[in-house]
Parts: structure tokens; sequence; C-alpha cells
């Protein structure tokens, strides 16, 4: 595990959760940055409609938001997902102080799973942090972009039976029932 | 035999420019601006939200239905500032730049302003010569790690800007179309029935 640190430059490193508008700006501004900014991925993909359904953690670096996590509530477990820590602060282990704050904050709700949809090249990351892939990797099929992968809130507690399904419905959720990809979708 | 002959598409992008008049496109607006001036440029958050966008009125550009671009304006006395223009690195090398800054002219000049001005990165001054910006003096000075010059540029007389004498009702419509009727106008065939909920005695503390 990397240690996590403490401060950086003297400055302290905090979470919060997002429980003001401006918190939430701070969050979409820190995921635009990254994102938008630097992978450029398209607005309306960035921001899919799920925003405000899900619960936003941002990290401080003194008063300064540097990264943001969003959590979404399924009824058999919870879902990180759009993690990001601002180019000059990474290294510090500040994404897995989100990731922890999602873990407790999940913990302290009754849920007992995390589920991430991660990069192909991020797994090795996530399994030193203690996820595991959801599916073998020998069992999942052909070409696949992302990796399902799950953890226990309480690390001395063994993983439920895989109650996470291996991929969930991306869409936004009033559109289920539509057809296809995520609308409006530009593609590269 | 025919052959049916349909119109070759456009390939051209379709460029719309509005006023962020919703929520969600004033999230749009500061998104884009997080991506450059935060994603590209390193400016902390606090100097790119800096207090003023609650005082400001922001446009939106997009292109093919994309956020594309955006630009604050702020109204001073004498001139509106245009502020924090950014276009999206993909949409750059269209020149789709030019449209948002004749955009606002434009509306600036519509609400009866002559000078259009702003800090411009020293880089940016070929570019924005060619706009008919020019310097105010010879002063440089840096903010958020770039070097900036002030320029400005006069901006024809708009006839039919709105005056003191301008309809009431045209002066109530929405900035970005002052030249069709506006949401008011059509609540004006309900006429003035002075609706007011009466008052009540506050029953719980």
């Amino acid at each position: 595990m990397s240690t996590i640190v403490q401060s950086i430059g003297g400055e302290a490193v905090t979470t919060k959760l997002a429980m003001r508008m401006e918190d939430s700006l701070q969050a979409f501004a820190v995921r635009a940055a990254c994102f938008i900014g630097e992978l450029d991925v398209p607005y309306s993909e960035e921001f899919d409609g799920h925003d405000f359904d899900a619960t936003h953690i941002i990290a401080c670096v003194g008063d300064e938001p540097v990264g943001a996590v969003r959590v979404r509530w399924f009824q058999s477990f919870a879902m990180p997902e759009r993690l990001a820590v601002i180019q000059r602060f990474r290294g510090h282990g500040i994404g897995q102080l989100l990731i922890e704050r999602c873990r407790m904050l999940a913990g302290s709700r009754g849920c007992n799973m995390l589920y991430v949809q991660a990069l192909p090249d991020d797994v090795k990351y996530w399994e030193k942090h203690g996820w595991r892939r959801l599916i073998a990797e020998e069992a999942s099929s052909g070409v696949k972009r992302i990796v399902a992968m799950v953890r226990t809130v309480d690390p001395n507690k063994p993983l439920p039976a895989a109650e996470a399904p291996e991929s969930v419905a991306l869409r936004r959720e009033a559109e289920l029932d539509a057809s296809g990809m995520p609308l409006g979708i530009v593609s590269n | 035999m025919t052959v049916q002959m349909t119109a070759a598409p456009t390939l051209a992008p379709v460029v719309t420019i509005k006023l962020a008049a919703t929520s969600d496109e004033l999230l749009q607006s500061f998104a884009l601006r997080a991506a450059v001036f935060m994603g590209e440029q390193q400016c902390p958050y606090d100097e790119e939200f800096d207090g003023n966008d609650y005082t400001a009125t922001h446009v939106i550009m997009y292109v093919d239905g994309e956020p594309a671009g955006t630009m604050r304006l702020r109204w001073f006395q004498s001139f509106c500032k245009f502020e924090r223009c950014v276009v999206l690195r993909r949409y750059r090398g269209l020149g789709i730049h030019h449209e948002i800054n004749a955009w606002c002219k434009e509306f600036a000049r519509r609400k009866g302003y002559a000078r259009a001005y702003l800090h411009l990165q020293k880089r940016h001054m070929p570019m924005m010569e060619k706009e008919g910006f020019r310097r105010v003096d010879d002063r440089v000075f840096n903010f958020s790690d770039h070097e900036y010059y002030a320029v400005y540029c006069d901006l024809a007389p708009a006839e039919g800007a709105v005056k003191l004498d301008t309809l009431p009702m045209v002066v109530n419509r929405p900035e970005d179309r002052m030249d069709v009727e506006g949401i008011l106008e059509k609540s004006a065939a309900r006429g003035a029935s002075n609706p007011h909920a009466p008052r009540v005695e506050r029953r719980a503390n």
C-alpha cells in the first residue's frame, strides 16, 4: 500500500463530501480539467447525466480542490467512478485518499462491496490496493476496454458471492430503454 | 433507370452561439474553462473561479451540438470586458474563436456599448490585432502565471440598441433574442389579474 500524505507543501490534505453547490462545482471543475482538458473526453460523455443522482467527494490541498470522485449507489454495491487528481498533485496518494473516503462512506451506509470499472492499464494499480477482478482474466471474452473490479468495504470480511454485475449500464437512467450508446456521443 | 440524387451532406461543422441561459449551459461554460485553464494551463481553482462568475454574462459556443467554447462578459460603465475566452483543444484550428469574438462584439454593440476591452495573453496579440484590438497603453502585467496586455476595440453604434425610451416589453426579452417576442410578452395575453397569496398567520415556528 502506498502511504497517503497528510500534507503537501505545508498545506493539509483533506477530503470532503460535496454538500453545497460550490463543492459540486469544484468536483466538476477538477473532472473537467482532467478528463476534458487532459484526456480530450467530450463534455457530453464526461457529464453523462448521473451527476445529480450521485455523491461527490473532493480532495483539497489547503483550500484548493485538487481531486474528486463520484460514487453511485446500487442495491448490492457502491460504485466509485470519475476518479481524478489534478496533474501536478499526482504521486501523493490523493486518489487512494479519495477511495478510502468512499470506503468509509459506504461502510457507514451498511454497504459491504465497492465496484469499479478500471482501464486495463490500471488493473495492477487497483490490485495493489486490494481490489480483484470480478471475472478471472481467462474467463472474460476477447477485447475488453474496461475491467470490472471489486473489493469488500471491510477488508476482514470475505467478498460476498459476486453480486456485482460484470458491467453496469453507463447510460442515463432515464434512457435505459433506449438502445445503443449514450446519447450525445461525439466519436473521436 | 433513374438514380435518386440526394443532396451531398455538408461536412462543415455547425457552430451555434448563445447566452448560457440555464444552469446546464452555465455548467458547460465552467467545465470548458476548467478543462483549458485548470487542465492545460495549471490555473488553481480559486483563481479560475474568482468570484465574478455570478455577476457576469456567460456565452457558450457549440460545434455540432457539443460544448466547444465559452466567453465571460462583464459590464462596466464605459466598456464591456471580454474574459475567460476558451476554445476546447479538439476544436482549435477551425478559426471558431473569431466567431465567438464576433458574436460577443455584436452582443455588446446591441446593448449600446461602444467599446470592448480585454486582457490578452501576449502571445495572442497578432491574432487579436486582426480583429481590431489595440493596446490601451504600454503596461504589461501578469496574473495566474501569464503576461498580459490591456487591449480594446471600438464598436460601431448599433441602431436599435436599448435606450430609456425602448419599449418596456422589448427590454424584457431574452438578451440574445431581442428581436423576437419574449416569454413575458406572451404572458401579457393573460391580462393583469394582480394575483397575490393571502397573508396567513404563521402556525408553526
